[in-house]
Order: structure tokens, then C-alpha cells, then sequence
């Protein structure tokens, strides 16, 4: 394929188009991209893949710009897949991120795409993984990806990378308690920002309650969660981002935690393509039978019950 | 109404019924504000008012009825039309001829980079240089603008609110230089810095640094510029960027009242100051309800101004200037602008405005021509000098209507200020960004209103006219007018001492370290001849230049078309769409260059993607180069460019070449919307333009065309 060349090369136009690809509903778009991306997937970069989540309002886009200008400062390419929220009601969506990315959105060692989550789960949205995997194939260093931060986002997202940062606001170390369930595990950086002016000391109080909290995390899980503190707008402590993720990123290689969780990772795709195929599949048996239907109105007339009303629909539709 | 039982009452009651055949209670229309406007009102609607003050007087407290005892029967209004014309020899000739047809104040509008402190050969600001107003690089500039006007004698208005320091501080050296004392100069500089952020976006520096430049200013003219207003709040923008009357009325005075905070953290008394305060209200074309805010404006501020401890009486007097609404101009059958300015103008005159500016009609076209000028100005004339409206101090004065009104609206904005200040106060609500969002609800709802048909635009959406005339317009050549510029500064930088002009900077930048007053060092700096870009960067060192933060409504527009025809036929035309293309239409929608008024490029986004489009926003003050890079990385459709500043015809050949230089195969198509004259319609065709949308528009025709437009491209594969 002449596009897997153009992709290689870093060619802009390509690598958006491809990503298009990737994202099309459209079943002959899907075929092709099933193509491009065993092909692309047979010679990996060497990108790191990072993922930023948290709440809206603690400035997600705002400490990308921050973190990215400090990076590409550093001669690194960047590539950053944002996702906004797809309106539940008209399906349209106004991607926003990008007013955000003022500085990096100008510099020729970035890649900036947002995407409409289309109301899929968590924020992720279908083709994010795949669109990483352009990225890493068009030479980029670092992979963002940033979420909406809402509930079941991070295990999303935390599946699509190899390092999951959680940005949180200060005074939010109360909201704890009860997220940290699932953050906990997945996360492996937590990023205090807003670590200016009047929010200071809050912010480094902030950081002390997360720490405190993830202590008792530490010997559950093999590694250890990190806290940092930054302010996106003075552009402050993006040296210790980096630091820390490079120390993770080695020292998970070093212990054969990086590859493992790529495994981990492949494994969950394929899982989750095959139950997408086989879900896709039932729906169209089962609409193409009308036995729900069917079998509901005997249930209403109370001719049987619920459940061997299921397990009949089951037992017909698996045939 | 709390009343009823009186006989004549219920007999008018029964008769309006008869006639309308509809119960009282329901006959009731509302305002854009909020306020129900009955059918009749009587003196009953005179009772319980917590503002308004039933037999004040002119000139007397609460001031509702004017600032002063005699008002326009001693003096009319002040004519003040704004204007500036690219380059300081044009503008200044202009003004000479205003001033000789019977004009008596000088206001200068200035272009886009020098409002960001961008000197005219700076990369960024290619095409913009003379559009919208004059290009003042050096103090060099100031003098040529200011040529035989003896500045001791004619008050100056000046837009102007990024770039204040070095703009106030060339005009007080072309001053000196004129032989004028500082402490002589009379007129307004708008240094209004809040609304900036809110809506015209023509700000430099962050938040608090800029109020700190306002603070400076005013100490400074307090201190040696005894005639001179040190600034001017203006709530103009907002009416312009869709606010209503409630809002534009409330977050101008509580823009006003973080002035005063700010003033007086300097350690000013609040008399040494206040005096020299100004404000700048639009009026629209809802005629009772502008003349109602004008009161409210007085009767409030007068309340604010006495809480804050005033006692010298002139301190609790609002004065204000007042501009016709440009929004309110259409493009579609023009004449009728001359007619909508009339009416808005007298509303301003019944409401007691201190001075007037009134539109040109063609201004939703272009710039003004030295003809629809001349009608503009005498719109003015005509009512000072044939009309009779100068021999009666506020007439209305009594009006059961307008003085509830005027009430109402009161006590609606009174609400608001008090929830700002419960926020901490209006560079706090700023910065959370929740004015910006507010205005933006409230000019979606009104741009839904006008493309649903709910409210008639005379030859807009009813009444059309079969035969639209052509109009003459105003040509600038752009790359003339930054020849020029860019000559001039390489000249002054040749001939200055620039030793003496980098230390000047270097003392600048060190006085933005320190608390020190700002204006003087930057005096000496422009004495210097450091240019107005030079100036800004001295200064930026310290403060860093402010980005915005873009937030964005959504729902609102399409709330108003539930069960229309066709805004359905658009859904589902995208639905189609997104069945055959695996993805919806996608539409990017940016500003180019250094504009900054977003009011309708944020409509088009909010109420295409409730059309259920993809929609990008790109950052402000985008380069064509960083546009057409947004595009290309996120594959969209079409480019949507929003331009209001005349800058098109240079910036959008160089977004194609910008397309087509990233990628030569680009199918990207592009649609123009804003204030383009007719005459340049054709200019962009041939740079492959795809549509052009002017103003007035209805958006759901436009949407509609641009689906089309794209299904047509990629057809074409």
C-alpha cells in the first residue's frame, strides 16, 4: 500500500487519512483498515504511549500544552490523540481541545487529532488504538492520549497504553475515597496541577493526601504510584514528569513489566474483537429472527416465564 | 398589577379582550432579558420600586434622569464618530473634514496589531496591517494622525485596550511635541481591559498583570492628566457579541466596580478618581429598552458608587458615550441600516447620552465611504437641530412604561452584580470563563430567534428584497498601507539612538518586576521612538502574553428549532451522510489573524454541531499555516474562516497555498462567512473558495449548503 509508505515517511496527510480510516463505521473502510494496521503492526516504532485522564476542569489540555511545549523543546515528536464528548442528543460534537494547544499545536513535531467519542465507552473511542499505532508507525517519540475522565475511562484508556497518569485538581485528595478503586490500579502517575498562586498550598496538600493514600496500595501492587506536582501555567515541573516517566518506562522494561503488559494488552484486544464480532453477529440473528419479541409477548401473556423464555432465545439463536 | 378593582380598569380590560381575543393575563410578550412586556400600564406600575425614584430630578441623586440639571438644553450631545482609516495621513485628513462639517470630538480606531502590540512588519500580523483602523508603530505615527489638530482644543477618544501603555504614551509625547502640556489634553482612552477577555479578545497580557496596567493609568491621569477620562467601561462589546440589555447593563458595572477596587488598591481616594470615569453602552434596536438601560445604567451606579464611600458628587454620576449597534446592520438590503441607526440613535438621545457615534450603513459590508459617512453624521444633526428633542430634559421622564421598565431592568442586573461579587469579584468570574459562556448562550438564543423566523429582520428573513442594490464600497490596499509601515519603521530605527531606545526598554522591563507606575518608563521609552511592538515585548518578558481558554455552549441554538422542517432536513441529510462516509461531515471552523470577535464563529460551531456536525474549534490568532495544519491532521471536510476584519483577501490565498503545501492532493474545500464586500466575491471564487456567507445569514441554510458542498467533492473521487 502506497498510504503505509506515506505513513512511514511522516507524510501529515497520510497518517490523517489513515487515522480516518481507522475510525470509519463503514464496513469496506474497516476492511482496509484491518489491512493497514496488520501491516503496521508487523514493524513497531519505538513510541512510548501515555494516557492522561481526569475530571474536567483540571486542565487536561492546558497541562498537555505544558508538558508537550517542554517536550518538543527537547526535539521529541509528539503525536496526541484527544477525545471529546459526542452530544447524546444531536450526535454532533464541538472538539475543543485544540484551543487549549496553542503553542504545540503550531510546532512541526506534532501531531494533534481530536476525535468525537461518539457516545462509546469511557470516553475511548473506536479506533484510538489503532490511531496509536499510525503514530508509532509515522516515527512519533511520545503518544498521548487524552479522556474524558468519567468513571470506567481509565480502564479503557489504561488498556491502550503504557503509562496511565491520572490529572487531578487541588483539593480533590477528599474525592478519594471514593474513586479510588478503580484509579488506584490503573494509574501509575498522579499529577497534582494547578501549583500556583493561591492554590499552592492546597495543591501540595493535595499531594500529600494522595501519597498517604496510595501507601497502603504500594504492597498489593508490584509498583510503586507516583505523585508530582505542576502548574500547567507557569510551566512548571514538566522536568520531573519526564523524569518519572522514563524511570517507570525502564524500570518496567528492566523487570519485564513493559512487555508483559503489552501482552496483556494484546490479549484483551483480541478478546475484545472477538466478543465485539460475536455480539455483532447475535444482534443481526436475533433481529433477523424477531424472537425477542416473540418470546416476550408469551411472557406477558404469562404462557411462560422469563427465564426459560431466555434460555429458549439462547439455545435457538447459538444453533 | 395591584389594583384591579378600579372601574376604568376592568372596562379597558374587557375591551382588550374583545378586541384580541385573548385573555389578559396571557397578553404578554418577552424580552430577550427575561421581562414580561404587558399591553398597558398604569400608575399602579409605579409602586414598590426598590431603585427607581418616582419624583427625582435631573441632575439629582439617583442621576436616573440625567447627569446634569439641563442636560441638552444647554448643550446637545457631543457628535463623536469613530473612525481611523489604515494609515495616520488618511485618518488624518478624514479628520479634518469631520471636524470642518460640524463634528466636535475625535475618536481613533486603530488596527488589529497594534491593539496586540505587534509592530507592522512582524510575521504574524501580515494581514492585518490598516484593516479596521490605523497602524501606529511609532510616536512618528501619532504626530502625522494628530497634524493641525491643535490637541489643546479637541478631545480624543481612543480606542484602545491591549496595547494602552505605549499607545497613551505616544500620545502624550506627539502632545508635547506639539507643544501641548499633558496636563492639557482632554478625551477618553477605553483601556478597558475586562471585556477584553470576554468578548473583543484584543488583549496582550494575563488577567491580573492587565489590570494592573488599567490601575496604572488611572493613577497616572489622575495625578497629571486632569481632563483626561482614564477610561472607559464598556458593556458596547457585549451588546455586540449577542448579550442582552440585563447583561450587558450588569457585567459593565461590575467590570466598573473591579476598576474602582483596583484604583484604590493603589492607594487613591476614590474621588481623586472616579469623576474621570466613563462608560459605553450599544443601543439596539429594542427602542424602550435601550432607553431604560441608560437610566438603570445612572440609578445604579450611583448606588455602587455611594456604597464604595464616595462623597464628592460627581463621583456617583455614570457618564456615558453611546454607539449605534453594528450587529444590528445588515447586509441584505443595506438602505434599511440607515433607517434601524436612526431609531437607535434617538433611543440613545431619549436615554441621555452624553455622546453619540452612529453607523455608517455600509458597515456590514466594509468600511465606511466618505458618503455613507456624511449620512451617518448628519442622522445626528438632523435630530439636534430639526427634531425638537433637545428642548425637553428627559422626556419620558413618568412614562408608566419606561419607568418600570427602567426598574425592572434595575433590579434584573442588581441580581447578577451581586452574584460577581459573591464570585469574588469580575476578573474571578473572568477568568472562570463564565461571562464569556453566558454572552455566548445568550447570542446563540438570539441568532436562533432570527433563523427560526420568531423574530423578523426587515429584508433578512421577511420581506425581501426581490432587487438587491449594489453598493459602493471602501477599497484598502493591505500590502500597500504594511509597505509603507515597514518603510517607516526601518527609517526611525536607522536614524534613533538604539543604545539609549534598548536601555529605555531594559528600565521598562525592570518597572513591570517592581510595583512601580509603568506609563512613565514607557514615556521614555516612546520619546526614544521604541516602537509600539517593542514596547509590548519589553513588557511581555515579564508578563507572558495571555491565551484564552475556549468554552463552549451546546443545545442551545437547536432547543429553538424542535419539530422544524428544515433543521431536520439538515439531521438527517448528516445522518445520511455519516451512513455513506462512515463518519459525520466534518467542519473546522477558525479566526484568521488578529481578530479577535469570535460572536459568530462561535454561533456557527455551537449551531452546527447541533445540526450534528463534527465541529473543530481552532485557537484565536491562528496563522494560515497553523490553520491549514489543524485541517490536514484531523481530515475534515471543510474549513469554515470567519472573517470581520477585512483581512481576506491576503489571508485566505495563503491558507490554500498553506493547504496545498502540506498536501498537494488536498480535497479540503473552504467557506467564507463575516463582513465581505460584494466586490470580493469574485477574488475569492477564484481562489477556490466554495461559499461565501455574509452577514445575516441564516445558519441552517448555510449548514445545508456546506453538506451539500462536501457530499458534492467527495463525490468527485
Amino acid at each position: 500500500m502506497e498510504l503505509i509508505e506515506n505513513i512511514q515517511k511522516g507524510e501529515r496527510a497520510a497518517i490523517a487519512k489513515a487515522i480516518t480510516l481507522v475510525e470509519s463505521s463503514k464496513d469496506s473502510d474497516q476492511q482496509l483498515s484491518r489491512q493497514l494496521i496488520s501491516e503496521l503492526i508487523k514493524k513497531p516504532g519505538k513510541s512510548i504511549r501515555i494516557g492522561f485522564s481526569g475530571p474536567p476542569g483540571v486542565g487536561k489540555s492546558t497541562f498537555i500544552e505544558s508538558f508537550g511545549s517542554y517536550l518538543v523543546t527537547k526535539n521529541y515528536k509528539l503525536g496526541i490523540l484527544a477525545i471529546d464528548p459526542s452530544s447524546q442528543i444531536t450526535g454532533g460534537s464541538i472538539l475543543g481541545d485544540k484551543t487549549r494547544m496553542v503553542e504545540i499545536s503550531k510546532n512541526p513535531n506534532t501531531f494533534i487529532r481530536s476525535t468525537p467519542s461518539r457516545g462509546t465507552l469511557g470516553g475511548i473511542s473506536m479506533g484510538t488504538r489503532e490511531a496509536s499505532i499510525i503514530l508509532d508507525a509515522a516515527g512519533y517519540d511520545f503518544i498521548f492520549i487524552e479522556t474524558v475522565g468519567v468513571g470506567q475511562s481509565e480502564i479503557v484508556a489504561s488498556n491502550l497504553v503504557d503509562i496511565f497518569t491520572l490529572i487531578v485538581g487541588p483539593g480533590s485528595g477528599d474525592e478519594l475515597q471514593g474513586i479510588k478503586k478503580g484509579i488506584t490500579e490503573y494509574a501509575d502517575i498522579f499529577i497534582v496541577n494547578k501549583n500556583d498562586g493561591e492554590l499552592k498550598i492546597e495543591a501540595s496538600k493535595t499531594a500529600a493526601d494522595y501519597k498517604s493514600a496510595l501507601s497502603y496500595y504500594k504492597k498489593l501492587d508490584k509498583l510503586e504510584k507516583q505523585v508530582l506536582l505542576v502548574s500547567a501555567i507557569e510551566q512548571t515541573g514538566m522536568k520531573e514528569v519526564i523524569k518519572t516517566i522514563n524511570q517507570i518506562v525502564d524500570q518496567n522494561k528492566q523487570k519485564g513489566i513493559f512487555e508483559e503488559r503489552r501482552a496483556d494488552q494484546l490479549k484483551f484486544w483480541i478478546e475484545e474483537e472477538v466478543k465485539n464480532i460475536i455480539a455483532s453477529d447475535i444482534t443481526k440473528r436475533l433481529s433477523s429472527k424477531g424472537s425477542i419479541s416473540k418470546y416476550s409477548e408469551k411472557v406477558m401473556k404469562n404462557e411462560m416465564s422469563m427465564f426459560e423464555a431466555v434460555e429458549t432465545i439462547t439455545k435457538d439463536t447459538l444453533k | 398589577m395591584t389594583n384591579k378593582s378600579n372601574n376604568g380598569f376592568n372596562s379597558w380590560q374587557k375591551s382588550f379582550e374583545k378586541e384580541t381575543k385573548k385573555n389578559f393575563s396571557d397578553a404578554k410578550s418577552e424580552t430577550d432579558e427575561g421581562i414580561d412586556i404587558k399591553p398597558v400600564y398604569t400608575k399602579d406600575d409605579l409602586e414598590n420600586f426598590s431603585f427607581v425614584e418616582n419624583n427625582s430630578l435631573p441632575g439629582q441623586w439617583p442621576y436616573t434622569r440625567g447627569p446634569k440639571a439641563s442636560m441638552y438644553t444647554n448643550r446637545p450631545w457631543t457628535i463623536r464618530q469613530y473612525a481611523g482609516f489604515s494609515t495616520a495621513e488618511e485618518s488624518n485628513e478624514f479628520y479634518k473634514k469631520n471636524l470642518e462639517s460640524g463634528q466636535k470630538g475625535l475618536s481613533v480606531a486603530f488596527d488589529l496589531p497594534t491593539h496586540r502590540g505587534y509592530d507592522s512588519d512582524d510575521d504574524l500580523v501580515m494581514g492585518d496591517v490598516g484593516k479596521a483602523g490605523v497602524a501606529i508603530d511609532t510616536v512618528e505615527d501619532m504626530k502625522i494622525l494628530f497634524n493641525n489638530i491643535p490637541l489643546d482644543q479637541m478631545s480624543v477618544s481612543m480606542t484602545m485596550n491591549g496595547a494602552v501603555l505605549p499607545v497613551l504614551a505616544s500620545f502624550i509625547v506627539a502632545g508635547e511635541e506639539q507643544g501641548v502640556d499633558r496636563s492639557l489634553l482632554s478625551g477618553t482612552i477605553q483601556n478597558d481591559i475586562l471585556k477584553e477577555f470576554m468578548v473583543r479578545n484584543t488583549y496582550i497580557y494575563p488577567p491580573e498583570p492587565s489590570m494592573k496596567i488599567v490601575a496604572d493609568i488611572i493613577e497616572f491621569t489622575s495625578k497629571e492628566m486632569p481632563k483626561f477620562n482614564s477610561i472607559s467601561i464598556s458593556g458596547y462589546h457585549m451588546q455586540e457579541a449577542g448579550a442582552d440589555n440585563v447583561l450587558e447593563l450588569a457585567y459593565t458595572l461590575a467590570d466598573g466596580m473591579e476598576y474602582v477596587r483596583a484604583a484604590m488598591s493603589k492607594g487613591l481616594d476614590v474621588d481623586d478618581f472616579a469623576p474621570r470615569l466613563s462608560f459605553f453602552f450599544a443601543i439596539g434596536t429594542d427602542f424602550f429598552m435601550e432607553i431604560a438601560k441608560l437610566r438603570a445604567a445612572r440609578t445604579l451606579w450611583a448606588k455602587i458608587m455611594k456604597d464604595f464611600g464616595a462623597k464628592n458628587e460627581r463621583s456617583l454620576i455614570l457618564r456615558t458615550h453611546c454607539q449605534t449597534s453594528g450587529v444590528s446592520l445588515t447586509e441584505k438590503d443595506p438602505y434599511n441600516n440607515i433607517i434601524r441607526t436612526s431609531y437607535e440613535a434617538l433611543s440613545a438621545i431619549l436615554g441621555g447620552t452624553q455622546s453619540l457615534h452612529t453607523n455608517s450603513f455600509d458597515e456590514a459590508i466594509a468600511l465606511p465611504t466618505d458618503e455613507s459617512a456624511r449620512i451617518a453624521r448628519n442622522t445626528q444633526l438632523i435630530l439636534q437641530n430639526e427634531t425638537g428633542v433637545t428642548k425637553t430634559v428627559d422626556p419620558l421622564a413618568g412614562s408608566y412604561f419606561v419607568e418600570n421598565l427602567t426598574e425592572e431592568l434595575s433590579k434584573k442586573a442588581w441580581d447578577i452584580i451581586t452574584e460577581i461579587e459573591e464570585l469574588g469579584g469580575m476578573t474571578k468570574a473572568v477568568k472562570a470563563g463564565i461571562p464569556k459562556l453566558k454572552i455566548e448562550e445568550s447570542a446563540t438564543k438570539k441568532q436562533a430567534k432570527v433563523d427560526s423566523g420568531s423574530r423578523v429582520v426587515v429584508g433578512v428573513n421577511k420581506y425581501k428584497n426581490p432587487k438587491e442594490p449594489s453598493v459602493d464600497v471602501r477599497v484598502i490596499d493591505n500590502n500597500r498601507v504594511r509597505d509603507d509601515q515597514i518603510k517607516k519603521i526601518q527609517a526611525i530605527k536607522k536614524s534613533r539612538d538604539t543604545r539609549a531606545v534598548e536601555k529605555a526598554l531594559a528600565n521598562l522591563t525592570n518597572a513591570a518586576k517592581d510595583e512601580t507606575n509603568l506609563l512613565t518608563p514607557c514615556i521614555e521609552a516612546i520619546k526614544l521612538r521604541a516602537t509600539v511592538g517593542e514596547v509590548s515585548k519589553a513588557l511581555e518578558q515579564v508578563y507572558g502574553r495571555h491565551f484564552a481558554k475556549s468554552l463552549s455552549v451546546s443545545g442551545v441554538y437547536g432547543k429553538h428549532f424542535e419539530g422544524d422542517k428544515d433543521f431536520m432536513k439538515v439531521e438527517k441529510k448528516v445522518i445520511d451522510f455519516e451512513n455513506a462516509n462512515g463518519r459525520r461531515p466534518r467542519v473546522l471552523v477558525v479566526k484568521i489573524g488578529q481578530d479577535g470577535h469570535d460572536r459568530g464563529a462561535k454561533i456557527v460551531a455551537t449551531s452546527f454541531a447541533d445540526m450534528g456536525f463534527d465541529v473543530d474549534m481552532g485557537p484565536l490568532f491562528q496563522s494560515p499555516k497553523d490553520v491549514a495544519k489543524d485541517a490536514i491532521e484531523n481530515d475534515v471536510h471543510a474549513i469554515g474562516v470567519s472573517t470581520l476584519a477585512a483581512g481576506h483577501k491576503t489571508l485566505v490565498p495563503e491558507l490554500m497555498k498553506a493547504l496545498s503545501n502540506i498536501d498537494p492532493k488536498s480535497k479540503i474545500i473552504v467557506f467564507v462567512g463575516g463582513i465581505i464586500p460584494e466586490q470580493d466575491y469574485e477574488f475569492l471564487y477564484k481562489n477556490n473558495v466554495s461559499a461565501i456567507f455574509g452577514p445575516g445569514s441564516n445558519i441552517i441554510e448555510c449548514a445545508e449548503k456546506v453538506i451539500d458542498l462536501i457530499s458534492d467533492n467527495l463525490s468527485k473521487e
